[in-house]
Parts: C-alpha cells; structure tokens; sequence
C-alpha cells in the first residue's frame, strides 16, 4: 500500500514483510546550466508538498482523477531529484531492499523505453534501494544523467513528447517491487547479537472550484544539464524480487501557477539560481560506491534534444543558464544512509 | 512520576551505539541535532525537560525514532497535527474520541491510501 506522510510516499508491503518500507521523496533543486558540462550533484531545498488527486479532482485536468495517485506543484524549468529511502532494520544490519522502477511521461528514465510493468534486466530499466540513494534525471550515459526539469506539457520539450510525438501523460510514474520474504531472510539473517563496536557499513552496502488559469497546468519532464551520477546494477538475483507484489503510483506535475487555484495553498517559492548557489560558495555534492557497477546509459535517451538546445531552437532561450563553477564538494561514500539527510537538509 | 523521556531516549542512543560505534556518541548525536552535548546529557538524565518540537525532530531523526512517538513521550503534540485539530476542532475531537477505544487493526483501516488507477 501506499501513503502519503509528511510530503512523501511510502511504500508498504505488509503481506511481504511487516517492516519492508521505502519512503520516496521529491526534492527541489536548482537548475543546472545546461551547456555540454559535466557538475556534481546539486542540493535539496525539501521536498515539494503533494497531495491527493481525489481531493482536488474537479480542479485538475480531466484525465488526472482516472489516473488515481498525487500530485506536486512545479515552476517552468524548475529542475528536481528523487530521494530513495527504505527503513533500516536494526535487527538484520540492512534496509529492506527494493526495486523500483521510475517514468517520466511513462517513458522509463533508466532505460529509455516505453512503460512496462515486469523488471528488465538488459538493460536495467530500475534502480534498487538501499544502493541507489537518488535519482537526478535520465540516464543518458554511463555515469551522467541530464537533469530532471519540468516544463508545460505540450510545447514539445518532455523526453514522452520527444520520443512519441505525443503529449499524453506527463507526469512522474513509480513501480515499486519489494525483496520477497524468502530471499530477505536467506541474504540477510536475523542477527542475535552484534558486540563489535565500530561502523557498520560494511555490512550495509551488500546490498472548492476555482477558474483554471490560461496556461497549461499539467507539467512534464525534460532532459537538462548534465551531472555526474551513476545508476548502479542489480546484485540480487531476478526472482529475488516479489513483482506480484509491486505497487504503482503516478505522480502528476501540476504547473505551480495552477496550484492555488488547485488546492488553496501557495506553491513553494522559486529556489534559488544555480549562478547565485554557486556565488554563495555554498555546497555540491558527488557520491561514490565503489562496490556497485554503475549500468550503461540509454542511447534513447542519449538522443534526446536537451532543454537548452530545445529551446534555442524554438528561439526562447533559457534564462539562467550561464555556467557555474561549483565550489565545495562534499563527496560522499557509500552507504548513503546519514549523509542522505546531509543532501536533503537544505536550508541555505 | 518519573520522566520517560530521557532515559529512553539514552536507552535507544546507547543501544546504537553498542551496534554502530561512536557515531551515536552524546557529543556526535548531539552535534548532529544542533544541540550542545552538556544540554543532551541533561536532557537524557531527566535534569532538563525534554526539548522543543525541532529538537525532538532532530533527534528521532539520529536515533532513527519515529518522530511522533518520540514527541509524544516529550509530552507535545506536532505543530503539524494540531493545525489540522485547529482546522476542525469539533470533527477532529470526535474523531479521536470515537477511535480511542477501537483495536489497532481497526484504526489502521482509516489510513488513506493513494489510490492507484487507469494509466
């Protein structure tokens, strides 16, 4: 099943196992130029409120209701990233392991093809927690993604209406298949009594109505900059996985200038310039596993047209896209568990 | 009555500690919640109160506790939760009222789920 708690989707599988948990977050961000560089990996500003389609139904674009799911408000070029978090259990020295399985526009943001609900292998077309601690954007090549940015659905910049010509979902879509109880309990015993003091990560990485406004509301996902980000491989095995147990959800994208009409709240304001974050010397971060394999890119998504390149040819330059020099690094090794918290806890 | 607040919140620290090492020292977990060690220390053998709402926050966070159990056993309701009871005062009294004395299986049939469909 699926909640929604504080801003964030939890996946729970109670017929699996009583604590397989994974919260999913949606971080605000700012933009990366997006000029054939390569930059680490931008902060969190916290998460994007979401809410409930049902609750808002007659406000929202008529097919979002039949869809089911949240949805999230989000500027024109805002850029985001996805925060993978599964509950750490104690008891067996690891997080509860998922695959999980991200669209945009139901098109797959690791492999670039169509949506399709079983989990392939080759190539990977998910991403597995506790591994991957977050998603920036589509895996365009071996250790690079382009950015995750949102733009009005229609006017041809998504990856969906790049790739189909058409303009028909939009929007973010998650499968989330848990580790079947038997296979947990094989890799990941329950352990009695743990004495030695010291770090444990070497244990923790195996694994009421209103008028809508005239501009479109609804919201899809194009490739942006550039970053430096792998997407690792799958350790487990395939029928590790318990995919008749995977939960689905679409998370609609609604146009933040939609958003008070939509639900009586105010959006969250613009974050801050990728130029102005990087002035304020403030921190980039870069993330290593040097026990995972990172998976090769997708050359569909390789050929995407990217948001700048989009736009110059529409003659609509993107504004703020000067290159930055990031400042300070912080590189975090793996496993991401506490320093997870470092990325996300932005206040600057 | 003796407050269980701190040497709960000790108990869990200490337990993480034994498994984890000195990340979840009082000066490191105290550090981590932006809170001065001296004032943890208190703060764990019940000589202060417990904390404000962030700091609790802050510290279910590092102690890997569940942020509303943890504020309830500091005696506080999160700011969160009590705008929503502000909201609808009567209905959300009523509510609670009504669900008190029901079993957990039927209090968890309230919870919403996101609600999948046709895509």
């Amino acid at each position: 099943m699926i909640e929604l708690s504080r801003d964030t989707l939890v996946f729970s599988f109670p017929e699996v196992h009583p604590t397989a948990r994974l919260t999913v977050s949606f971080q605000r961000t700012l933009r990366l130029p997006d000029n054939g560089r390569d930059y680490p990996l931008p902060p969190g500003f916290g998460g994007f409120p979401l809410r409930h389609v049902d609750d808002f139904a007659g406000n929202l674009p008529a097919e979002w209701p039949k869809h089911g799911g949240v949805l999230l408000p989000m500027r024109q070029a805002e850029a985001m990233w996805l925060s993978f978090r599964p509950d750490y259990l104690g008891d067996h020295a690891t997080a509860y392991p998922f695959a999980i399985k991200i669209a945009a526009g139901k098109i797959n943001a690791v492999s670039g093809g169509p949506w399709a609900r079983p989990l392939a292998r080759d190539p990977q077309d998910y991403v597995v927690a506790p591994r991957q601690p977050w998603l920036d954007g589509f895996n365009v090549q071996q250790g690079t993604v382009r950015q995750f940015v949102a733009m009005p659905l229609g006017e041809g910049y998504s990856a969906e209406e790049q790739l189909t010509g058409a303009a028909e979902h939009g929007g973010l879509q998650f499968l989330v298949a848990p580790m079947r109880a038997e296979a947990f309990a094989r890799r990941f015993p329950k352990i009695v009594r743990r004495r030695e003091v010291g770090t444990a990560m070497g244990i923790m990485d195996c694994v009421p109505s209103c008028p809508a406004p005239a501009a479109p509301a609804a919201m899809g996902l194009a490739p942006g900059g550039r970053m430096r980000q792998e997407i690792y491989d799958d350790p487990h095995r395939p029928d590790e996985w318990d995919e008749a147990q995977a939960s689905r959800c679409f998370v609609h994208l609604l146009n933040s200038a939609h958003w008070r009409a939509a639900t009586g709240d105010e959006p969250p304001p613009s974050p801050v310039t990728a130029q102005a974050y990087a002035q304020a010397g403030l921190p980039w971060f870069e993330y290593y596993d040097e026990k995972a394999r990172p998976v090769g890119g997708s050359g569909i998504l390789a050929g995407l047209k990217s948001l700048a390149a989009m736009a110059t040819s529409k003659r609509k330059p993107l504004p703020n896209n000067a290159s930055v020099a990031p400042g300070a690094i912080q590189v975090i090794h793996a496993p991401p568990r506490r320093d997870n918290v470092v990325r996300e806890s932005g206040d600057w | 009555m003796p407050a269980p607040f701190g040497p709960f919140l000790r108990r869990q620290r200490e337990r993480l500690r034994t498994q984890r090492g000195e990340d979840f020292s009082v000066r490191q977990v105290a550090g981590r919640a932006g809170l001065e060690p001296s004032y943890l220390s208190k703060i764990e053998r019940a000589l202060q109160p417990p904390p404000g709402e962030a700091a609790v926050r802050a510290l279910a966070r590092e102690l890997e506790l569940d942020p509303d159990v943890l504020l309830a056993l500091a005696g506080k309701v999160s700011s969160d939760l009590q705008k929503v009871i502000l909201r609808r005062p009567q209905l959300f009294a009523q509510l609670i009222r009504e669900l008190k004395n029901q079993p957990d299986h039927a209090v968890l049939r309230v919870v919403r789920e996101v609600r999948d469909g046709d895509w």
